[in-house]
């Protein structure tokens, strides 16, 4: 007879990976076309929590406008965000700059920069006492499933992850914004002289990307019951972890990584100390980057 | 904002004494997590530390007192940069904090060096206190609330318990403290285990531990971790009861687990509801500078902890020099305080007098057992 516990063990890590694709899933899009990683995106993430938050405390909307008052800042943050750290260093357009190491390095710094000052801004705003989220909204109801106990969260987080999922690979394939998406990830040069507005396509991306990272933060943040400025940085590392899994710039193949992570930390649990399940996702970094140096699905040369 | 409000009014009353006679300043030290992830906690301090101050130098005092506050960011290499600046700084006799048993440990090493005097108001690994004659704290140490809890949790038939703790050096004395007096009062430690502070899921550990069957579980966390834990094990319909220690005694733990922190079982040694005039006072004052919120275990320790270092300089003074505040820190006895009446022993350790405390209807209530 198999062991319930490890039914109910997988369940966990499976609903810990959803949490983790989550927000890997924007972060993916976002590096696939700049190829570089966006480091303000945790910052992102909790943007969308505290604005969902203070929209709760503020008129006690239904869920569905909590979530889109949410996306609406994401969109907001992400263009700012561009504006700020990406935009001015890609004033040079000619092809040495294009290419330059330099240039790309620096809007890690740029975006680093503006993830501390976003975080200390929210720590000056709001204080970083962790804040609760009236209960009526939580979505943490206990679930039965045969021998295994989910919440409803779990439901929702993975039917919002299999929406963006399906949802970026349509706009990514079949629509002429993708098209433009995956262009520019390929060949920003090449782009531009085919006559593609690069600037517009990247702010697009961003705009995409960061409404999902709030998304992703309004959902944690309803899943888990707490909002407080430095609840980014953990899943902002786990999806990190995720991303260059699963080949940088292949957002199915982050998300299949962020599954894996979250059923090992989980299955580890039950073999090392609880102390010590990080160490499992981050062995496999490890491993991957030493057999797999392009990732796990990043095989095919095209990004995104 | 408030600090430098608070600056210019000890200035102000400063220049207002300084016409009858010199307005001698005494400085002290105060090192505290302002930013990062324990930034709540130091916050708290130094708005604690600040009513301590502001009553201080609205007394009359012969003398004015100034506390530099500096940021550790709960990191032990920050900590004794920070000790160093202290130590360099010879107007500064004495030193409160850090918020960790870690930051203080690592900064105590500096101060031991230089003979300065440390008071932490929440460092309670119990080899804190044993590093030089220059630590003190103002808190029980797990040595002490360890084999309490323990005895209260087999005077309630709990035979066989599960223990887990935050994996820090506060946390190991934790687990050390509680499952050496359960096994000596005849129990077994079904399980036991640390987990990283800040760790969001609790499940995968909650189901390990219900895979042992304990009678109980024992935890060592403070209130983030502490409302997630209780929460997730509601979710997965576990009615195991939870015996904590007064690291998780604050009106936050109640606030985010909400109906899942009912009947907790943990010790405090402040309890904001007493009648007595000095505990209503400072929740008064408290809730005037927190829009009326109630204050916890830790930011009553830390006022404590200022008005015990302040009576010991004013004791040490005329001239009060870094040796002499030590010996006056070292005679304090009964300081009647908001956490209750504290004496330093012989090995600076203060002998708290622990409170039951479980979780009803909301609210922490004072039990009999």
């Amino acid at each position: 007879m198999f062991d319930p516990y490890y039914l109910q063990q997988l369940a966990i890590g499976l609903s810990l990976g959803m949490t983790y694709a989550l927000m890997a899933i924007g972060f993916t899009l976002i590096f696939g076309v700049l190829n570089v990683v966006n480091f303000a995106h945790g910052e992102i993430y909790t943007l969308g929590a505290f604005a969902g938050l203070v929209l709760i405390s503020a008129t006690a909307p239904p869920i569905v406008a909590v979530i889109l008052g949410a996306l609406a800042v994401g969109a907001l943050a992400g263009f700012s965000l561009e504006r700020l750290a990406f935009k001015p260093f890609r004033r040079f357009t000619d092809e040495a700059s294009l290419k330059s190491r330099a240039m790309r390095e620096s809007t890690l710094l740029s975006s680093l920069a503006v993830s501390i000052v976003v975080r200390e801004a929210l720590e000056i705003v709001f204080g970083s006492q962790m804040r609760s989220v009236p209960f009526d909204y939580l979505i943490n109801t206990p679930v039965r499933v045969g021998p295994v106990i989910l919440v409803t969260g779990d439901f929702i987080i993975f039917g919002v992850a299999a929406a963006m999922l399906i949802g970026l690979q349509y706009l990514l394939t079949r629509t002429r914004v993708g098209l433009a998406i995956r262009a520019v990830s390929n060949n920003p040069l090449g782009a531009k002289y085919v006559g593609i507005d690069t600037d517009r396509t990247i702010i697009t991306t961003f705009v995409v990307g960061s409404m999902m990272g709030a998304a992703a933060g309004i959902l944690m943040g309803l899943y888990y019951g707490a909002v407080f400025p430095a609840m980014g940085f953990t899943p902002g590392i786990k999806a990190f972890v995720a991303m260059v899994m699963g080949g940088l710039s292949s957002i199915p193949g982050a998300v299949i990584c962020a599954l894996i992570l979250g059923i090992s930390e989980s299955m580890a649990t039950t073999f090392v100390s609880s102390g010590w399940s990080d160490m499992v996702a981050y062995g496999f970094l490890i491993l991957t980057l030493i057999f797999f140096p392009n990732g796990l699905f990043g095989a095919r040369r095209e990004r995104v | 904002m408030t600090l430098r409000l608070l600056a210019l009014t000890t200035l102000t009353a400063a220049g207002i004494a300084g016409s009858a006679f010199a307005a001698d300043t005494v400085k002290l030290g105060y090192q505290l997590p302002l930013t990062g992830d324990t930034a709540q906690y130091g916050q708290d301090f130094r708005k604690a530390a600040e009513i301590a101050l502001a009553e201080f130098n609205a007394a009359g005092k012969p003398f004015k007192v100034e506390i530099v506050f500096e940021d550790s960011r709960s990191d032990a290499k920050e900590g004794t940069n920070i000790a160093r600046k202290f130590v360099d700084d010879k107007e500064i006799v004495g030193v409160l904090g850090d918020f960790t048993s870690g930051v203080s440990m690592a900064a105590a090493q500096v101060y031991k060096e230089a003979g300065m005097p440390q008071l932490s108001q929440t460092a309670s690994h119990p080899d804190y206190a044993k590093i030089s004659k220059y630590q003190f704290r103002n808190i029980a140490t797990q040595a002490q609330e360890g084999p309490y809890n323990a005895k209260w949790m087999a005077s309630k038939g709990f035979k066989n318990v599960a223990v887990i703790a935050e994996q820090t050096d506060w946390g190991q004395s934790v687990v050390g403290g509680f499952s050496d007096a359960v096994k000596a009062n005849g129990g077994t430690v079904a399980f036991s285990e640390f987990f990283n502070r800040g760790l969001k899921d609790y499940r995968s550990l909650i189901s390990k531990i219900e895979r042992a069957k304990p009678d109980a579980i024992y935890t060592g966390f403070f209130y983030e971790d502490g409302a997630q834990f209780l929460r997730q094990l509601q979710q997965l319909g576990i009615k195991t009861p939870v015996y904590s220690t007064s690291a998780a005694y604050s009106p936050k733990l109640i606030e985010l687990a909400g109906g899942a922190a009912e009947g907790v079982h943990l010790t405090s040694n402040f309890l904001p509801t007493d009648p007595s005039p000095n505990v209503q006072h400072f929740v008064d004052e408290w809730k005037k500078r927190s829009d009326g919120a109630v204050p916890g275990q830790f930011p009553a320790q830390a006022y404590d902890a200022v008005r015990i270092m302040l009576a010991a300089v004013e004791k040490a003074s005329p001239a009060p020099t870094r040796e002499k505040v030590r010996d006056a820190l070292a005679q304090t006895k009964d300081f009647p305080g908001v956490t209750g009446k504290t004496t330093f022993n012989a090995d600076r350790e203060a002998e708290k007098e622990l409170v039951k405390v479980e979780v009803k209807g909301g609210a922490f209530v004072p039990v009999a057992d």
